[in-house]
């Protein structure tokens, strides 16, 4: 189902300034899709999310889920959270703690007065899919904090809702199980074929997971699209440079040729992606330090060449991470950990012109 | 304006009535000529009540009680926090034990059994060392100013150690650690670095401890009046009820100082509790405080804590008991144990104004904590939920009454209800209950409040619920430890509650903890103790049926 958002605004009110949580945001989320809400913490992204479900009221604009206008200004519709439909799993997962796992899952179709018989049934076949069959007698208290979290998302799936909303659903969980947690999610979800809005600060998790990310900041939306585009075709300077890491360095368009884009900068010469800026504009040229390979014997046109001595480099395990210096200029580089460099080794690297991004100044 | 608002504004009338109405009828009152005479301005209430000749000397008195007592209640509490959280010391339920078991013995029963124990004419711990030793003269007398303080700082010694306890468990020991490492001996670091850090709560803790010796009025009337020490409270109590001049406006005028001088403590109050919060810092990380062992001292100091308990609760009791049993004062002997009767039962069971007591302060306890409880649960949820100015403006209101000393605003109330029907009638006296108290249900329920992530109301409505469905499957439940416990906090206050009373209750709306001063004015130590120990009994047995109530309850 698809979710319409028009012209949506909220604003708060503290210490007698105003601050734009949400600022005239339009935004269509396609159904069936995973869409990722993406960006720092106060970007707007959970606000966003608590208005679609009705915890949070904006102040001016639109919502539509499906054929139903959810909030509306103007015309003063306002569909309160319980009529809406919708599922959400919180960051804190909200377990119920004087309940224990079946009741917490049953808990919506309970609302609903379903038969008691089909209620048992439904909630066998939601926790045998999410891999917690027999744990139906256990206190909610008494599980660990990934068996929680599958107990919020079983909670959510049970009323087969149109439209699943995560709040940063993983954040609780350690390093390890939040990677686990992740593939699993993934793997419900496509299976599914729902509608799942899923607010994140965490760029990996929104690669991961998501069919479409939208990059927030400071209450606008700053670009949407699919994973590798945000990743390696992103426009905004912002984008880039909160996905992943990035070396970012002032330029200026030199020429444009057929396929490539030529731009001067401190460091020299670059050809790089195609983008349709003026001759003589200023950019930023974005690359990102996984992109910076030691130079081999072969060399094509489309790659620059970049000589620097080694001013740092940290074994991380799977690489070396470092810096190295041009002139004035540091770039940080990541390279293979076998490599037998040392700090104030001089060398040569490579990036190729597709990984060379340019984008707004 | 929408629904929470108008609830905020109820909140806020109820509240303010009975917060601000005490306040303000106790201000016109002391300006006014006489309880029939309300509103003929006047200041002669202020020239006499201050320029009384024995006015020095009470404030004389009050000042060196309140922070006599004070600082042992503070200094006592410390020194138990520290044992509990910090050393290796056996058996720290005991702690537990001492910190809310004074809450069932009532202070009024507490300062009967000292004067039981140290009177000067027939004192039984006195009885017992002129015979041992063959004195003259009796060795002890209660009777005085050292009694007093003694008495008050025991009672006071819990509010105290309820505050500085938490703040020493959720101290961030790395502070100490850091300090040992630098080469600090314990001791050095106990100075240096636990103690300033945690100045806030100690200070705290005294504040409100010399709030409550203010306010208390058992202590004073019955071990100071019999030797002749007035306090401000007992002073107050005298203007309105000894001799033929029973003056209220003298009253009020008098109770303006006490009321100022606990608004203004309880105000300090309030920013130290935030300081507090502020600069002890809870570690997030699972972390065991570093256990100091005891080693040889482990015993000696074993041995203080348990005098300590032995004194708080098992020696009152033990006292009520016997001297419940025999006919007269005297020392335990096979002689004393031969003459044990119920006579004394049978007297108060036979004495109608004693089951009259009996009857009324078991429906203020029952019905007053129950109406205390509901309204506090509305207020805690607009204080900790609603989070609007108005809310704020609630939370102040309701904070006010935190210094109220039951005396005083009883005199306020006093102005207010005989203006009323419902003077002299036993809801005189739950209003006034309720309205002093009111923090004291609406603390627990606070904090149950916050403990309930905002997460599990909204989970419960984007599933489909509406509001009273998510209030009756999902708040409710898990408020029940809150409200449990500011039931039980209520209704054990209700049950005792003395100060108020003794301006309030008249004939026919008698509650307990009069009955028993009256009994101690007569010197009929035998009823008193029978009715005192009956009085324990309900309020220990409702404790513990609420708290069994509330354990079925919860999941």
């Amino acid at each position: 189902m698809e979710i319409r958002i028009k012209e949506l605004s909220k604003y708060y009110y503290s210490d007698g300034k105003t601050i734009k949580a949400l600022d005239n945001i339009s935004l269509t989320i396609p159904g069936n899709r995973i869409f990722t809400l993406l960006g720092p913490s106060g970007c707007g992204k959970t606000t966003l999310l608590r208005c679609i479900v009705g915890l949070e009221t904006p102040d001016s604009g639109e919502i539509i889920i499906g054929d139903e206008i959810v909030w509306c200004g103007k015309k003063g519709i306002n569909v309160p959270t319980e009529k809406r439909g919708l599922a959400m799993v919180f960051q804190t997962y909200a377990i119920w703690p004087h309940m224990n796992v079946y009741n917490n899952v049953a808990y919506p179709l309970q609302i609903k007065n379903v038969p008691n018989e089909e209620i048992r049934k439904r909630v066998e076949k939601t926790l045998r899919f999410v891999k917690l069959e027999g744990f139906e007698k256990r206190p909610a208290t008494n599980i660990s904090g990934g068996q929680q979290q599958r107990v919020a998302l079983a909670r959510a799936l049970i009323a087969e809702p149109k439209v699943i909303l995560f709040d940063e659903p993983l954040s609780n969980l350690d390093a390890k199980l939040r990677e686990e947690t992740r593939k699993e999610l993934r793997n419900f979800l496509s299976e599914l074929k729902i509608t799942a809005v899923y607010v994140t600060h965490d760029q990996i998790e929104a690669l991961a997971l998501s069919d479409i990310i939208a990059v927030m900041n400071s209450g606008y939306i700053v670009e949407i699209g699919s994973p590798r585009q945000i990743y390696f075709n992103a426009t905004h300077q912002f984008v880039a440079d909160f996905i992943g890491r990035a070396n970012l360095i002032k330029a200026i368009v030199k020429s444009q040729q057929e396929n490539h884009t030529i731009v001067d900068s401190e460091l020299g010469t670059f050809i790089c992606q195609k983008r349709d800026f003026p001759v003589g504009s200023k950019v930023i040229l974005c690359i990102r330090p996984e992109f910076i390979y030691l130079k081999g014997d072969k060399v094509s046109e489309e790659q620059n060449i970049i000589t620097g001595q080694i001013e740092n480099l940290i074994f991380i395990g799977e690489a070396y991470e470092g810096e190295i210096s041009i002139g004035n200029e540091r770039l940080m580089i990541k390279i293979e950990s076998e490599s037998s460099l040392k700090k104030d080794d001089t060398a040569n690297f490579v990036v190729s012109a597709e990984h060379c991004l340019l984008v707004l100044d | 304006m929408n629904k929470s608002t108008k609830v905020t504004l109820i909140l806020i009338i109820i509240v303010g009535f009975l917060t601000v109405c005490p306040v303000i009828m106790l201000i016109l009152g002391s300006f006014s000529r006489g309880l029939s005479a309300f509103g003929a301005f006047t200041l002669d209430k202020y020239i006499a009540a201050y320029t009384d000749p024995d006015f020095a000397r009470i404030i004389n008195n009050t000042i060196i009680f309140v922070l006599g007592s004070s600082f042992l209640a503070t200094l006592l509490s410390l020194f138990l926090a520290y044992l509990n959280n910090r050393t290796d010391i056996p058996c720290k339920f005991l702690f537990r034990v001492i910190s809310i078991t004074p809450m069932m013995i009532p202070h009024i029963l507490f300062s009967v059994s000292w004067v039981l124990l140290l009177n000067p004419s027939n004192g039984i711990f006195n009885l017992i060392l002129k015979q041992v030793f063959g004195l003259e003269n009796s060795p002890f007398n209660i009777y005085s100013l050292w009694g007093m303080i003694l008495v008050e700082g025991l009672l006071d010694m819990p509010i105290a150690y309820l505050i500085i306890a938490p703040a020493m468990a959720s101290f961030d020991v790395n502070l100490e650690e850091s300090s040992r490492v630098f080469g600090a001996n314990t001791w050095r670091t106990l100075v240096r670095i636990t103690l300033p850090v945690l100045r806030p709560a100690i200070l705290a803790a005294f504040i409100l401890c010399i709030v409550r010796c203010m306010a208390s009025f058992a202590v004073p009337s019955v071990i100071g009046m019999p030797g002749r020490i007035y306090v401000l409270a007992t002073h107050i109590y005298q203007t309105i009820s000894v001799g033929f001049a029973v003056d209220y406006g003298k009253a009020a005028a008098i109770g303006m100082s006490v009321l100022v001088t606990s608004l203004i403590l309880i105000l300090l109050y309030r920013y130290l509790t935030a300081a507090s919060e502020k600069y002890v810092t809870i570690s997030s990380r699972g972390y065991r405080p570093t256990v100091i062992e005891l080693k040889r001292a482990k015993i000696p100091l074993f041995f203080v804590l348990g005098l300590l308990l032995f004194v708080l609760i098992v020696l009152p009791v033990l006292v009520l008991i016997y001297t419940s049993l025999i006919p007269y004062t005297m020392v335990p002997s096979v002689r004393a144990f031969s003459m044990m009767s119920l006579r004394h039962w049978y007297a108060v069971i036979k004495d109608p104004i004693s089951i009259l007591s009996l009857k009324n302060s078991l429906f203020l306890g029952i019905f007053g904590a129950t109406l205390g409880v509901i309204l506090s649960i509305f207020v805690a949820y607009t204080i900790v939920r609603i989070r609007t100015k108005m809310s704020v403006i609630l939370e102040s209101l309701s904070f006010l009454s935190f210094s109220f000393p039951g005396i005083v605003i009883g005199v306020g109330f006093m102005w207010f209800f005989v203006r009323t029907p419902i003077y002299a009638t036993i809801w005189a006296l739950l209003i006034g209950y309720i309205a002093t108290y009111l923090p004291y249900g609406i603390r627990p329920l606070s904090s149950a409040f916050i403990q309930i992530h905002k997460h599990l109301e909204e989970s419960s409505r984007v599933c489909g619920a509406k509001s009273l469905t998510t209030m009756r499957r999902i708040i409710i439940p898990l408020l029940i430890p809150g409200i449990v416990s500011g039931w039980i906090l209520m209704a054990t206050i209700f049950l005792r509650e003395l100060s108020l009373s003794v301006v309030l209750s008249r004939p026919g709306s008698e509650v307990l903890a009069v009955q028993i001063l009256r009994f101690a004015g007569d010197g009929l130590w035998g009823r008193l103790s029978a009715l005192g120990i009956i009085m324990i009994l309900i309020s220990t047995s409702l404790v513990a049926l609420v708290n069994f109530i509330g354990a079925k309850l919860k999941p």
